[in-house]
């Protein structure tokens, strides 16, 4: 709402600074956001008066003018139709900054010598009117700088106003405002109409056969009058509030919008048919043409106004295109109407054509102050226009509106805001707003709210009321005592398990990332990712953001991409978010399911020498794994090579008991590819849930230090191609004695060009709980191990050398 | 029969000579050699002592003891000339000792700007008695708007530009619907805060279609708004630091009232709307910004999750981590965030 803060001083007389306004009416809760200069674009214009006007030698559209602009005479070369000598007329001198920011230099046009520029509205970035340069005032004094001349305004702010304060979206709702604020007096706007000729009442009927959508509607007519430009400081002050002046009949009913707050609809009376004005709601798939020209397809809940035989306007949205006021009207028939809020914001939003008219209209208007609008209106019309008044306002009114009576007690609201406000301070702070206080009742007050205030209905908007005028930041600052039942102690949840495992991601030399949720369809095609379970965004932004991504590592693919346009060479990220699915079982139709996805590209280590230089591989994504588990205090995990995996190559299922808690593996490189990555990329995406589940199952348990020295055999077996290292440590596990303490995997050594078998290394470690072991007992049960898996898997058994 | 003089007079030599090989010997290897030389089972002392036998016996126990004698002073001499040349060898590897080499430094990992925010100011609430709670990003309508007093075809849900799933599920526009699923989880006292992602249909140079939001809800007995301008005038003072300065300023929640924003002196430009003479872009020359939103919880709400609003009264607040962040840490750019930058993200080990 961009207030003017001359227009304001009509109704309180505020004589501290633009500042100081700005400043208070953000601290009552109308943000100002910005204190605007209006005709900014205009500083350098001054007020000419064309002297001379003559042909131009060569060429036949243009003129060549002498200008007076005070203290010179400017020789200029003018293109409009209408210049004309003794005109007095805006002026752009050499060297002024035009609107859009070019500064004039001196120019030669067809010979002939130009300093200077007369301009249109259009140049002056005021009006779309290039029919030709704007005529001003002859009273005017040439020299003066326009916006001085014209008395134009310079500060407007911009004030942000909450939902709930519908009142404030007019001069005289902030002006009411900065009233109770300052602790002025009001003068609220009156209206003196001069009737004249027939009775309205009798030339038109209203008909509203749904009282709920229409409390209020009300008419009146004015005769003869003439369509023009409004005077210059209607058309200035309007475009001071950012509105764009039309005619002397429209700009009221915009003027009285920007005044009061309440939305005006003039009709060219002699367009209307049938004597009748009917509310009533359109009937579905109905097309109706707006002012606007745009033909509109209508459903039953939008709210039309009929006249004798045809649809008229978009009721409280936008007029029709077949009633609008034109350059040829000359009876008005004045609409100031109440609709229903939510019927109008339902239509505007549909339609998607949110108008002045219409955000007031769903915020709400005051029913009881429409009256004195819409006599303002046809009285200013009148003046403005030449026409005459007709007698009478046409009305119906079948839901007049009801005061409400809140009940507020003191004691209450200094309970709520921890103040001590005394009763003066809360009768006088209604009373200015506009209320009627009943304090029979000392504990209890029964306060009547005005009708501008829709918004106090309950205690609790009395007390913020309260609250606000003495002022929030004023409220003394006290720590709560927080007190708690047991029930309430909460299990922890998802966030300190995520926060785990970023704590383990950073130890480990990784990088977060945060992506979006959402990724474009095509990202998860491109990772073969299924289709079915995907939860699709109905309004997405852009198709980028589309879906929600069911792969964590959908996103830090795109992280990759990005760096790697970038220029990174090396990169460890990882993200913990979450997956989303489609579920019909949940409450949201949604599972969300915590992931974390780990990405490698490049070196393996961060910095060169003395590191070696190899590129991360298979072991090292493994290996995190491996250390998040032992970390987490987890079983050690079974690794098993998937047959196939639509992104990744090779893909390993990682298994811990029963459940499989992700996947890891290389990307496959033509998937790899279309992210920039040139080298290798190996990915993780592990279940967050499953490892919070087994996280929370699994406790640390203290185990005494053994006290007995162990003994340790290097055992090499020959390994053909296709039995898994994990095979074997597995079954020597299975098969080893009681005294088998552990089994290390110490060595592979696979020889060049031969059959494929390895040699694997293994440490075991025997150790006895009560005894130390000889080398003899020692040989023995390792004999017997080494012999029973020999049997049990194709491997061979190397002896020692000796 | 051999001469003990003769026999004197050569181990007396053996020690001079050795004397003499030993200033020679530059490297263990040749100490070794110039030892097996001397006193080696072949050596020289082995040779000089072959003529022991033959001496007459009361020659023997002189001859020995000169033996014993020269024997031990050879092994010292060995010995000091070992040690000067380990403390030599020592010196020259410590020259050639270069400190400056870059050392096997393990990765240094990093933990995004939003966490490190989320993680500090959940622990400024930890330590008020707040519990950290969390709930779904995809949400129904029924908790993200009507629990929170906007009912349909309300103009408030204007404020946030929804992004929707079906009519009636929408990604969650702001954490304030754990204010409702906490509340109804339990009874009062309730004190609740709620990290997480939160969805707009908005995108500009200040606004990304997700962005973080922390929650946070008191209700119990005789809670007040200086209890809510205490919590937030601590939990500002704790991030941003002592000298804040803060103002609570009216404004407008559905489901608060009385609604307050909480501005914060501009951290990039001290408050002072300008720096170096150009208008300071954070606060756009207000010299505040902007960084929270809190309330009383409106009676409204109670009345959805079925608490007394004459027995309860609490607050609530719900701020931006980003916002925080971009304060905090001076990054101009929201963007940055979700760019997920290498360059960007190890700043913030």
């Amino acid at each position: 709402m961009l207030l003017s803060v001359d227009w304001m001083r009509e109704f309180v007389p505020y004589d501290g600074t633009v500042e100081a306004l700005a400043d208070r009416l953000t601290m009552i809760g109308n943000e100002v956001e910005e204190i605007i200069d209006p005709f900014a674009q205009l500083t350098d214009v001054v007020i000419g008066r064309v002297v001379s006007c003559g042909k131009h030698p060569e060429a036949d559209k243009l003129s060549v003018c002498t200008v007076d602009v005070g203290d010179e005479t400017l020789n200029i070369v003018c293109g409009a139709p209408n210049v004309a000598a003794g005109q007095t007329v805006p002026v752009a001198k050499i060297g002024a900054r035009l609107p859009g920011g070019v500064t004039l230099k001196p120019a030669k046009l067809r010979g002939v010598r130009s300093e200077g520029m007369i301009l249109s509205e259009r140049e002056m970035e005021l009006t779309d009117d290039h029919a030709g340069i704007m005529v001003l005032d002859g009273a005017l004094t040439p020299g003066e700088r326009f916006v001085d001349a014209l008395k134009l305004e310079r500060c407007v702010l911009d004030v942000g106003v909450t939902p709930n304060r519908a009142d404030c979206l007019s001069t005289l709702g902030l002006a009411r405002d900065a009233a109770v604020a300052f602790g002025l007096p009001l003068t609220s706007p009156t209206a003196c109409v001069q009737e004249s000729g027939p009775d309205c009442r009798d030339m038109v009927r209203i008909e509203i056969p749904e009282p709920e959508y229409c409390p209020l509607y009300m008419l009146r007519v004015l005769q003869n009058v003439s369509i023009a430009k409004s005077p210059e400081w209607m058309r200035m002050r309007l475009l001071a509030v950012g509105v764009r002046p039309i005619n002397n009949i429209v700009d009221v009913t915009n003027y009285i919008l920007m005044e009061m707050g309440q939305p005006l609809h003039s009709f060219d009376k002699n367009l209307l048919e049938g004597g009748v004005i009917r509310v009533q709601r359109a009937q579905d798939g109905q097309e109706f043409t707006t002012l606007d020209g745009q033909r509109r397809k209508l459903v039953d809940s939008d709210l039309l106004i009929w006249d004798g035989a045809k649809a008229v306007a978009l009721a409280g949205v936008m007029g029709g295109e077949n009633t609008e006021i034109n350059a040829d009207s000359t009876d008005v028939l004045l609409e100031c109407a109440v609709f229903r809020p939510a019927s109008i914001r339902k239509t505007a939003r549909r339609l998607a054509l949110p108008s002045e008219a219409s955000y007031r209209y769903e915020r709400g208007v005051d029913q009881v102050g429409s009256r004195v609008a819409l006599d303002r209106a046809v009285q200013l019309m009148a003046e403005l226009s030449g026409g005459l008044v007709c007698k009478g306002v046409a009305e119906n009114e079948p839901r007049p509106w009801a005061q409400p009576v809140i009940p507020f007690r003191r004691a209450r609201c200094n309970d709520l805001l921890g103040l001590d406000l005394d009763a003066d301070f809360c009768k006088k702070t209604f009373t200015l707003m506009g209320c009627e206080v009943d304090d029979a009742d000392a504990d209890r007050w029964s306060v009547r709210a005005p009708s501008h205030r829709l918004d106090l209905e309950r205690e609790v908007d009395l007390i913020e009321e309260a609250g606000r005028v003495y002022g929030l930041d004023r409220i003394p600052a006290d720590l709560p005592s927080i007190s708690k039942s047991l029930e309430a102690v909460h299990h922890k949840g998802e966030f300190f398990f995520a926060n785990k495992l970023k704590d383990w991601a950073r130890g480990v030399g990784l990088n977060e990332a945060v992506n979006y949720s959402f990724v474009a369809p095509a990202d998860l095609d491109r990772l073969g990712l299924p289709q079915e379970e995907r939860i699709a965004i109905a309004n997405p932004l852009s198709e980028d953001q589309a879906v929600l991504r069911t792969n964590v590592l959908a996103g830090l693919l795109g992280s990759l991409r990005r760096n790697r346009a970038q220029g990174a060479v090396r990169l460890g990220l990882f993200e913990t978010a979450h997956a989303y699915f489609s579920d019909p079982d949940s409450e949201t139709k949604a599972r969300e399911a915590l992931r974390l996805g780990l990405l490698l590209h490049g070196p393996r280590h961060a910095r060169g020498w003395p590191w070696p230089t190899e590129d991360a591989d298979y072991l090292d994504i493994k290996g995190l794994v491996e250390h998040l588990l032992d970390y987490l205090k987890l079983d050690v995990a079974e690794f098993r090579l998937l047959e196939a995996h639509s992104f990744m190559s090779p893909a390993v299922s990682v298994v811990l008991g029963d459940d499989a808690i992700g996947c890891i593996g290389r990307i496959k490189p033509d998937i790899a590819d279309f992210f920039l990555a040139q080298r290798e990329v190996w990915a993780a995406d592990l279940d967050g849930e499953a490892l919070r589940r087994m996280f929370s199952a699994s406790a640390i348990t203290f185990e005494p230090l053994p006290t007995l020295p162990p003994v340790r055999r290097d055992v090499t077996l020959g390994c053909p191609s296709g039995v898994l290292s994990f095979e074997v440590a597995a079954a020597l596990e299975k098969f080893g004695p009681a005294i088998l303490e552990s089994v290390d995997l110490v060595d592979v050594y696979a020889p060049q060009g031969e059959s494929g078998e390895r040699n694997l290394t293994f440490r075991l470690t025997y150790r006895h709980q009560t005894k130390t072991l000889k080398d003899k007992e020692v040989d023995k049960e390792q004999g017997k191990l080494l012999d029973t898996l020999t049997k049990a898997l194709p491997v061979r058994f190397f002896p020692p050398e000796s | 029969m051999a001469d003990l003089a003769t026999l004197l007079g050569e181990l007396e030599r053996l020690v001079q000579e050795c004397a003499t090989q030993l200033g020679q010997a530059s490297s263990s290897e040749e100490l070794e050699a110039v030892r097996v030389e001397h006193l080696g089972r072949k050596g020289r002392m082995a040779g000089a002592m072959s003529a022991l036998p033959s001496l007459g016996p009361e020659d023997k126990p002189v001859a020995g003891r000169k033996a014993n004698e020269v024997k031990a002073r050879l092994t010292a001499m060995l010995e000091a000339r070992q040690t000067e040349l380990d403390r030599a060898a020592e010196a020259e590897k410590l020259a050639s000792f270069d400190p400056t080499l870059p050392g096997r430094t393990p990765p240094v990992g990093s933990l995004h700007p939003v966490t490190l925010v989320t993680r500090e100011i959940c622990d400024v609430f930890a330590g008020l008695g707040f519990d950290v709670v969390d709930g779904p990003e995809v949400e129904n309508d029924w908790y993200n708007f009507e629990a929170l007093n906007m009912p349909p075809d309300h103009p408030a849900r204007d404020m946030q530009d929804t992004l929707y799933v079906t009519d009636s599920i929408v990604l969650r526009t702001h954490t304030s619907p754990l204010q409702v699923r906490s509340m109804l989880a339990q009874k009062p006292p309730v004190a609740v805060v709620a990290p997480g992602k939160v969805y707009r249909r908005d995108s500009d140079l200040t606004h990304t279609p997700m962005f973080h939001q922390i929650e946070g809800l008191l209700v119990d007995r005789k809670v007040s708004m200086a209890d809510l301008r205490g919590t937030l005038t601590a939990f500002v003072r704790r991030i941003f630091g002592p000298e804040t300065n803060v103002r609570f300023r009216p404004s407008f929640f559905p489901f608060t009232e009385p609604s307050a924003e909480v501005d914060i002196s501009c951290v990039m430009c001290g408050g002072t709307g300008h720096i170096h003479g150009e208008t300071c872009r954070v606060c756009k020359q207000t010299g505040w910004v902007e960084i929270l939103g809190c309330g009383m919880v409106d009676p409204n709400v109670y009345g959805f999750v079925d608490y007394d609003p004459e027995l309860y009264t609490g607050f609530a607040f719900g701020l931006g981590v980003e916002r925080v962040a971009m304060l905090k840490y001076g990054i101009g750019d929201l963007r940055m965030f979700f760019e997920n930058d290498v360059r960007f993200l190890s700043q913030f080990s």
